[in-house]
């Protein structure tokens, strides 16, 4: 039995909605996913609640370091540990059944544990005062030690959290997708529905690994000269350049930019192979899987440079024709995005579809992509990005794509479940789960663009003025929406039930 | 209208536009085709193609327009315009470090150009002017160790005191990190 399957067992309360079936031979492609899934879930569960907090330390006007403080975990956790890691331990279920290669050995491991072992070190870190947001704006970490703010040791421990994390996403998943793809044979007994590289459904997954090793590169070489400074391996004075802010920080958003794109294009994949699944002429086939992979080719290829577009507003330094080019190519993947809705349309259209709980979530996640697309492109515009850069406008971007991608991979594996754990979900609760997310998911996006639209600051722990506050209560009540939607999700889970007919690869041919 | 457009609430219809015919075609097709009627449809696929040519050439269209639109609103354009424009140039430098501002001068005449031009000098900090209705004109982004101070030149309309914010997450006190301006009446 493997090491993954048995901590999934033996964890309380989580460990029963994600044991796998061991009855079907399949446990190696679907032990080690089990696993990420469901720590994910046990990182969703701590930094939904914080995302809770974030509000009510406003409302009960609390002491603003609590602000900062949930702000950081929240962001950094939905992002990492739970978002990247859920989308992580679906893919891998994923690919092993399409490509017929299993997810064991020590690649997957070294996911695992890089990744919670990072995310629980800047938990730590951020408890002992670190808060940095999750996106660092480094030399803040530095700048807030020396004034006396946070410590030190609070730095070194981030730092390497995150720089575990960053391994995790950046080398050792990719990797290991790589390898499954391209290397080793492949095991008829692990195939599930067979997929080929050219398949819309399987391209995704090889260009986001790929994405995530080349975007991440420049990221890996500036993290561990930071490291190798603050661990005073290395002399700063040897690698002043390194130390740079802005060169950080273009190494920065060069990876988190385009791990976002890499997430995107993943799921648009997912998508693309669940879809036709759910058809209800049981054709099993996309309105034209050409038009599907152009789809995908167009949003690599745009957004790989549209992250010029988080410095547009550091005019002259960034450059006014790098500036216009990041706001060109970020509406480019607006067309990506054109095309995607058409294929996706006129699939429906052609073959109608049977509506079942985890291919709406995925649907619903999508039409949030799409709204959080048109949010993200506008203030990628270099005359909005004046007007909107550093309001609500951008946490309203950052948490939709987020929840939106998450919602469809909570939809993939809605489908995959059975699969993996040999039960059956009920789908009353389904619908339910995808009601409530959907109402909430969408409404917490549109009150967060709308506080932007009027000015509200982002990362900012006074909302007691120029009537922001009207903001913050209507997004208490639509968290506690998207609260409710988890719960219902989680208790569906918890309550599935053996599925009495013949479990395993039938059930995936279904 | 484009004055409108590319401001906050401009964006926010703008999201409008793109997202609620994407809602009403989701509606349409999505409701239609699994619950009114999930049976194939019989339109040729010919029809379908040329469909697709209308709404791709339709994005297009309005990806293309919208930014040619904002080229007015874009910081090299409006540098440009203002310094052809004859009116001398009113300069204002300004520092930023955690979490206070040092500006040259807080006194502004309105209907004259003014640059802003800004550093900062610890970490990330931003530079954002409100209009005392509460609009936000515009933000700058000041990075540390930078040789080339951030700019923006905007012209007042209206006398007033408008209020500054700190846009770029700077720490603990960040929301702290305010000042004010006063626009006064041209003379
Ligand atoms: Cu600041």
């Amino acid at each position: 039995m493997s090491i993954a399957s048995t901590i999934v067992q033996n964890t309380p309360i989580f460990g029963k909605m994600f044991s796998v079936d061991k009855s079907t031979g399949l446990e190696e492609i679907n032990a080690w996913p089990a696993l990420m899934i469901m720590a994910s879930f046990v990182w969703l569960a701590v930094a939904g609640l914080l995302g809770l907090v974030m509000p009510a330390t406003q409302l009960f006007a609390l002491d603003t370091s609590w602000f900062y403080m949930t702000l950081t975990l929240h962001g950094a956790a939905l992002s990492f540990p739970f978002g990247f890691q859920l989308m992580v331990g679906v893919g891998l279920h994923r690919s092993g059944g399409c490509v017929g290669k299993p997810v064991t050995g020590w690649l997957p491991a070294l996911t695992f544990i890089t990744m919670n072992l990072g995310a629980a070190l800047l938990t730590v870190a951020v408890l002992m005062g670190l808060s940095v947001s999750a996106v660092v704006f480094y030399p803040l970490p530095l700048v807030g030690a020396k004034m006396g703010v946070w410590s030190m040791s609070s730095v070194v421990l981030g730092f390497t959290g995150i720089y575990l994390v960053l391994a995790s996403m950046i080398l050792a998943y990719p990797i290991l997708v790589i390898k499954m793809m391209f290397f080793g044979k492949k095991r008829e007994d692990l195939v599930l529905s067979e997929r080929t590289l050219n398949d819309p459904g399987m391209l995704g997954m090889i260009l986001a690994s790929l994405t995530l090793l080349i975007a991440g590169a420049p990221l890996v070489v500036v993290g561990t000269i930071v490291m190798g400074v603050l661990y005073g391996i290395v002399p700063a004075s040897m690698v002043a350049w390194a130390l740079e802010p802005v060169v950080f920080q273009y190494a920065f958003y060069i990876f988190a930019h385009n791990m976002m794109e890499a997430m995107a294009l993943m799921i648009t994949s997912a998508m693309y192979a669940t879809l036709p699944l759910y058809l209800a002429d049981g054709t099993r086939k996309l309105f034209s899987d050409k038009l599907a992979n152009l789809a995908l080719w167009v949003l690599l290829l745009t957004s790989i440079t549209s992250f010029l577009h988080h410095f547009i507003t550091m005019y002259p330094s960034q450059p006014a024709m790098l500036s216009y080019w990041g706001n060109i190519m970020s509406w480019g993947t607006g067309i990506g995005a054109a095309i995607t809705i058409f294929s996706v349309f006129a699939t429906i259209w052609q073959h109608g579809l049977r509506a079942e709980p985890g291919i709406i979530a995925v649907l619903m996640g999508w039409t949030l992509y799409i709204l959080d697309g048109a949010s993200a492109i506008i203030t990628s515009n270099v005359a909005w990005a004046y007007v909107l850069h550093g309001t609500m406008w951008q946490s309203g971007h950052f948490m939709t794509v987020i929840f939106s991608m998450s919602l469809m991979w909570m939809g993939v594996f809605y489908h995959h479940y059975p699969v993996m754990t040999g039960r059956k979900l009920d789908p009353v609760l389904g619908a339910w789960f995808v009601r409530l997310a959907s109402i909430g998911g969408i409404g917490a996006a549109l009150v967060m663009l709308a506080g932007g639209s009027a000015g509200m600051p982002r990362r900012y722990a006074a909302w007691n003025q120029e009537g922001w506050m009207l903001y913050g209560n209507l997004l208490v009540i639509f968290g506690l929406i998207i609260a409710a939607s988890f719960i219902v999700y989680a208790y569906s889970l918890m309550k599935s039930r053996d599925i009495s007919s013949p479990v395993g690869r039938q059930v995936a041919a279904a | 209208m484009l004055d409108f457009l590319f401001t906050g609430w401009g964006a926010f219809w703008m999201m409008l536009v793109m997202v609620v015919p994407f809602g009403l075609m989701f509606y349409y097709v999505i409701y239609r085709k699994s619950v009114v009627d999930s049976g194939p449809s019989p339109t040729p696929r010919s029809k379908l193609s040329r469909l697709e040519g209308y709404w791709l050439s339709a994005a297009f269209v309005i990806f293309v327009g919208v930014n040619l639109a904002s080229l007015k609103f874009m910081p090299l354009i409006a540098a440009a315009n203002a310094s052809t424009s004859g009116e001398p140039l009113q300069e204002i430098s300004l520092t930023a470090t955690s979490w206070a501002y040092d500006i040259s001068n807080r006194q502004i005449e309105a209907g004259k150009p003014v640059r802003f031009s800004g550093k900062a000098l610890d970490t990330q900090h931003g530079f954002a002017v409100y209009h005392p209705d509460g609009r936000l004109l515009f933000t700058m982004l000041m990075m540390p160790g930078l040789t080339k101070s951030t700019t923006v030149i905007h012209t007042f309309k209206d006398p007033g005191t408008y209020k500054v914010r700190c846009l770029e997450y700077c720490g603990i006190a960040h929301h702290a990190m305010a000042d004010e301006l006063t626009v006064v009446k041209s003379n």
